[in-house]
């Protein structure tokens, strides 16, 4: 445990981690907590189809645009061809994809992950872990400390 | 030793410089004050709002070669350049399904922050540093020499001397003002290209009628390839290099470290998310307009323009811009073209400042605070390293790029970047966020494979082995110029075998579900604990609000 930073961190006033490190939460009940997998559920039905979709659509144009260069060049309006038509569809599909993902994530996606996440401190708050020395803090988990984590 | 300065010194062009040059150094000096700590270094106190940071993403990713690169191929070759375009954009949508959200929730500065997170630290955190710094500096040198390319070529300076013009002003950037005044450049550049992107294509649609299809007949007609070049196979004559092409491009983006960084200088996922769509729109916006100007020079420059267009056709747009101006040696042809000089500096200065301060934020962060000093150096003495290492790293580039000179192959450099980006870092990290039984030997070996058959296969590809008697690279065998489809799987399959065949490290999958949540929900999240330009502290204002 890199104390030195820590103390340093308190006297300047920094924040090494955020005020809210949550030593105390069990991750691992919190990952099967219902609030969390619904958001996984949830967040994968619409992320896992549109990756899906987005790199198919993709590849399918690229591969189109390596195998079949003369269907790419075929003009649908006067010289404008099929290559550019499939490519200004890659540009709507962006711009639609990203605004649709935008639009989800405000309504669905953030108010479940707010629950998982409260519903991970109060689950704390109740009953702490046996074994977790209590008061003892751990930042983020990215500036050392791994040997500490959760004994059991 | 003294830089002989070339005769025809763009004089409006210089003027137009120093603007551009008195405005970044004076938000580098508002942004020094500021400078409080390593947060406000790294990740410019998490205080930039998502259409900020929108902005600041297009103004890190949109370089020189998205400019004036991609602009000349579609002069050169039409719409093989536009596939590269493509490319760019969608890969943003990798970024923002996949990666985006997770790093702000997870991370702190650097990719290694999250590629580690579970891992054994030191060697997973070293692997990390090394994927990033391969990144970073292929890819700073390749911009670097294109600055001094370019410059040259519009300016009038001497090719080492625009080099260590622009490397010193990245350098004042990063060292004295870190990432707020990186972000701040890069705002400004975004909005500088923008703008001038939309009056040269509002000039060009004005030479056609204002009708944009009328645009591709004249270029067609004025290109010697006739209706070939509104069709693919005049730049990527393989199909497959052209597949291998797009899954790097598709991927690689979502690996670059001086983008991915950027997600930590927002204060929520929110605002990492939106600041994704801002960037796309910004971005996409720029690429149909670019091909408006490649198309546009080719209908006015013609054939006869290919040759003043240089090498892969990088001054089609400046031309373009002079003739639309008025042509040469009149006022406004001298202007326009003077204009275009002094986005391009701003362009590749921001790209520049973002890959400088990604690599040093590997250096100190990750390799001297915790591998070498194990986190116990103190947070004073982790700024001072990363200045240091930013200061070293900017003069090894600028040596580089000028012994290697004008000659030194942009192109390679820019695909090797690409490539290790998509090969190394995008597999390793994905996959730690994501897939439970992986493991420290699983990342270290994903990131070393990925890193050295990406460098391995552009060594000895055409790109670099132009063969004189036959039509493959060094080894007839192997011809592909790009190896996307090659290294990307080679990384996964590096992190999967490596994985699978050490032992399992119960602490990578315990901590798993720890990041897996964090990650998801952004639980225990870095606060923004910083101060923007304007002094406006962090997470007060709506700072995430769209």
């Amino acid at each position: 445990m890199p104390e030195e930073r820590e103390g340093l961190a308190t006297e300047s006033g920094r924040v090494t981690a955020g005020p809210d490190h949550h030593p105390e939460i069990d991750w691992i009940a919190a990952e099967q907590s219902p609030e969390f997998r619904d958001l996984i559920k949830k967040r994968r039905r619409f992320v896992l189809p549109a990756t899906v979709f987005f790199l198919a659509w993709y590849f399918g144009f690229i591969i189109l645009a390596g195998y079949a260069e003369d269907f790419m060049g075929e003009s649908i309006y006067e010289g404008f061809t099929v290559g550019y038509l499939f490519a200004l569809t890659q540009f709507i599909m962006v711009w639609g994809l990203g605004w649709l993902y935008l639009r989800k994530a405000d309504r669905d996606f953030d108010p479940l992950a707010r629950k998982a996440a409260e519903t991970a401190v109060a689950a704390a708050r109740g009953e702490r872990i046996e074994g977790e020395p209590s008061g003892h803090e751990r930042p983020t988990g990215l500036a050392g400390g791994r040997e500490e984590m959760r004994p059991s | 030793m003294t830089f002989p300065i070339a005769a025809d010194l763009n004089e409006t062009a210089l003027s137009i410089f120093a603007i551009v040059v008195a405005i970044t150094l004076a938000v580098t000096y508002l942004a020094s004050k500021r400078m409080t700590g390593a947060v406000q270094f790294y990740a410019a106190g998490r205080a930039i709002t998502g259409p900020q940071n929108g902005f600041a993403i297009a103004g890190d990713y949109m370089s020189a070669a998205s400019f004036l690169g991609i602009a000349g191929l579609i002069f050169l070759f039409g719409f093989d350049g536009f596939l590269y375009s493509v490319g760019f954009l969608v890969a943003f949508l990798t970024v923002l399904f996949l990666l985006s959200e997770r790093m702000r929730n997870s991370g702190k500065f650097t990719i290694a922050d999250v590629l580690s997170f579970r891992m054994n630290e030191r060697p997973a955190r070293a692997a990390a540093a090394l994927g990033t710094l391969s990144v970073a500096s292929f890819y700073l040198i390749a911009q670097m020499v294109g600055a001094g390319v370019l410059i040259e070529a519009l300016v009038g300076i001497d090719f080492s001397l625009a080099v260590i013009f622009t490397g010193s002003f990245m350098l004042i950037y990063v060292v004295f003002g870190g990432m707020l005044a990186t972000t701040w450049v890069q705002i400004i550049k975004a909005i500088l290209l923008m703008t001038a992107t939309i009056v040269l294509t509002l000039f060009v649609l004005n030479e056609v009628g204002w009708n944009p299809v009328d645009l591709f007949n004249e270029a067609k007609a004025k290109s010697p390839e006739g209706d070939a070049y509104l069709k693919p196979g005049l730049f990527l004559a393989s199909p497959i290099d052209t597949v291998s092409l797009g899954i790097g491009l598709v991927l690689g983006t979502a690996g670059l470290p001086h983008i991915l960084m950027r997600f930590f200088t927002v204060p929520d996922a929110k605002a990492a998310r939106t600041s994704v769509v801002w960037a796309v729109v910004l971005i996409g916006a720029f690429y149909v307009m670019t091909t408006a100007l490649g198309f546009g020079a080719r209908a006015v420059l013609g054939e006869g323009g290919v040759e003043a267009a240089g090498t892969g056709g990088n001054l089609a747009a400046p031309l373009l811009a002079e003739e639309l101006g008025g042509g040469a040696g009149t006022f406004g042809g001298d202007l326009f073209l003077a204009v275009i000089a002094a986005v391009a500096f701003a362009t590749i200065l921001a790209v520049v400042a973002g890959l400088v301060l990604s690599a040093s934020a590997a250096m100190s962060h990750d390799v001297w605070s915790n591998i070498v000093r194990h986190g116990k150096d103190s947070e004073h003495e982790e700024v001072l390293v990363a200045r240091i290492a930013a200061l070293t790293i900017g003069a090894v580039a600028i040596v580089i790029a000028i012994l290697g000179g004008s000659g030194l192959n942009v192109s390679f450099m820019v695909g090797l970047a690409f490539a290790v980006a998509a090969s190394a870092n995008f597999p390793a990290l994905l996959l730690s966020l994501t897939w439970r039984r992986f493991n420290t030997t699983g990342a270290v070996t994903g990131v070393l494979v990925g890193t050295f058959s990406s460098i391995l296969l552009v060594i000895i590809s055409p790109t670099v082995w132009p063969g004189n008697d036959s039509e493959g690279g060094a080894f007839g065998f192997y011809d592909l110029a790009n190896p996307g489809i090659i290294s990307v799987p080679l990384g996964f399959l590096g992190c999967w075998l490596g994985t699978v065949l050490s032992g399992k490290e119960r602490i990578a999958e315990r901590s798993f579900d720890e990041l897996y949540v964090r990650s998801e929900t952004g639980l225990g999240a870095e606060v923004g604990t910083g101060v923007g330009l304007t002094g406006r502290p962090a997470g007060k204002a709506p700072a995430s609000a769209m």
